[in-house]
């Protein structure tokens, strides 16, 4: 018997195992693509919550009421946590944090494409809860089912309390819609800019998608980027139009026969600039995490040498 | 010196007096004492916590039932000699994280492992951890109110908090009223 019968025989049983519902943990043999798709999609998910964190995290002394800037500063510290339990996932997997934020740093790792966009007005703030909080609730309640049992559970604690984020972002929407010309004006305006891009969150068409057969087959995604995008839309148009918001594609329209809305054609062109590096704020977003990596590298210093200490003490 | 994410801590929760340790994540830090100060900012943000336990993670035997029908050597990190006494956590079935299922005396890890599996086994564990008393952190019960319950005044990090379902209703009301 060669190596390779017995790697044969042994991803026989992975897909069985994977195929009765059981999950994957720390130790139990995989292929070395499961672990490899599973570390790029965690730490990418993790790197996501954390620059997650500055397109809002501008708001918080801008915030229109001390309760919204309590509700924001919660989120935002949410977002942070997210960032640590999914890191967490990914080093149950071998992949350490030096290495994951390094690549993030250097700008090898990919993020979601919709934190490379400007948060303009404070109804930036009510769209990224309704829309972007609303599609990743959708794709993290589908990766809650992941056949690897830390990114699983990482999931399960994540859409608990993401809730919270969608919910507090429709209430400003409805405030604003609600209110004086000029806030529904705003909230028209920042539907215009973040609709499309909240779109493209689902990712490629799944035609255009190369990972996604690998990642259904073991389990990882148990659903398709434009099944997804495509229940977010049925989802969200209703709402818009209870808003009162005219959202920006004039092709939109109910059809009847099947129960879904249809769409227009996103623009992939602008999905690809944005996802290579080249969206309105890649930029700022990087220099500011690199920023806050080198500012704090004096606190790790010190807690390296009381680290160093207690260990002689001991 | 190196830029150092410091050493891993598996962290353990108990949701209320009584129940049993659940496993939430890690933390890093370079210590016990800031490993739980960690672990509290990290997992205790909504009033779901009234103590923590933590443990370096690298002092954790670990052993799937795939790997022990496998007939993986349960080789200890523990040095195996006189009895000490060891926590027991176990992951049942496929859903859910490692519970603290008991306590063992043993002389060493793979011993405690057995003895667990010969006290636990009717449980369905699909996965076992095994850590020696003394390498485990308590959060102090003394500090437990500062610690945990200011969770408990920020109502606004509850979902329910926020009547959005009332909204909608009010909207779709209000439309029926304009059409009419």
């Amino acid at each position: 018997v060669n190596s390779s019968n017995i790697d044969d025989e042994r991803l026989r049983q992975f897909e069985t195992r994977i195929a009765r519902g059981e999950k994957i943990e720390p130790g139990d043999w995989m292929p070395e693509e499961y672990r490899r798709q599973l570390i790029r999609m965690i730490s990418q998910h993790a790197h996501s919550e954390i620059v997650g964190m500055l397109p809002e995290g501008g708001w918080i002394t801008r915030a229109p009421s001390l309760r919204r800037k309590l509700v924001l500063l919660a989120k935002v510290q949410d977002e942070g946590g997210h960032g640590q339990y999914l890191y967490h996932a990914a080093e149950t997997l071998g992949a350490t944090r030096e290495e994951m934020i390094e690549a993030l740093h250097s700008g090898r790792a990919k993020y979601s494409s919709i934190f490379n966009y400007p948060a303009a007005a404070w109804a930036d703030i009510g769209m990224i809860g309704w829309l972007v909080d609303t599609a990743a609730i959708l794709n993290q309640t589908m990766l809650a089912r992941c056949s690897y049992g830390p990114y699983a559970r990482a999931m399960i604690r994540i859409c608990a309390e993401e809730n919270f984020h969608r919910k507090q972002g429709m209430e400003i929407i409805y405030y604003l819609t609600q209110g004086s010309t000029a806030q529904r004006e705003m909230a028209q305006q920042a539907v215009d800019r973040w609709w499309w891009p909240t779109l493209m969150m689902f990712g490629p068409h799944d035609a255009d998608s190369p990972n996604t057969p690998a990642l259904m087959r073991w389990g990882i995604k148990t659903r398709t980027n434009d099944d997804l995008r495509q229940e977010f839309i049925d989802q969200t148009v209703p709402e818009a139009e209870a808003f009162g918001l005219t959202l920006p594609d004039s092709q939109l329209r109910f059809d009847e026969g099947s129960g879904h809305w249809r769409f227009g054609e996103i623009d992939w062109d602008e999905f690809r600039r944005v996802i290579s590096g080249h969206g309105p704020c890649n930029q700022a977003r990087l220099e500011a995490r690199r920023r806050a990596h080198e500012e704090g590298a004096w606190v790790r210093a010190a807690l390296q040498a009381y680290g160093a200490r207690q260990n002689e003490a001991a | 010196v190196s830029d150092s994410q410091l050493s891993r801590f598996e962290v353990f929760v108990q949701g209320r007096k009584g129940a049993a340790y659940v496993h939430a994540g890690s933390v890093h830090a370079p210590d016990p004492e800031l490993a739980l100060l960690n672990a509290r900012d990290v997992f205790s943000r909504r009033p779901n916590c009234h103590s923590l336990w933590v443990v370096p993670a690298d002092r954790i035997l670990r052993r799937t039932v795939e790997q022990l029908s496998a007939g993986a050597e349960t080789d200890s990190p523990a040095t195996p000699g006189k009895s000490e006494t060891f926590l027991v956590f176990g992951k049942i079935g496929h859903r859910g994280s490692h519970v603290f299922l008991g306590e063992t005396a043993a002389a060493g890890s793979s011993q405690a492992l057995s003895r667990g599996q010969e006290a636990f086994g009717h449980l369905d564990v699909t996965s076992w951890w095994i850590v020696a008393e003394a390498t485990r952190s308590i959060s102090a019960p003394e500090e437990a109110r500062a610690w945990f319950d200011p969770a408990k005044d920020k109502p606004f990090r509850d979902h329910a908090f926020y009547p959005v379902e009332t909204f909608m209703r009010n909207l779709g009301r209000g439309r029926r009223q304009q059409a009419r």
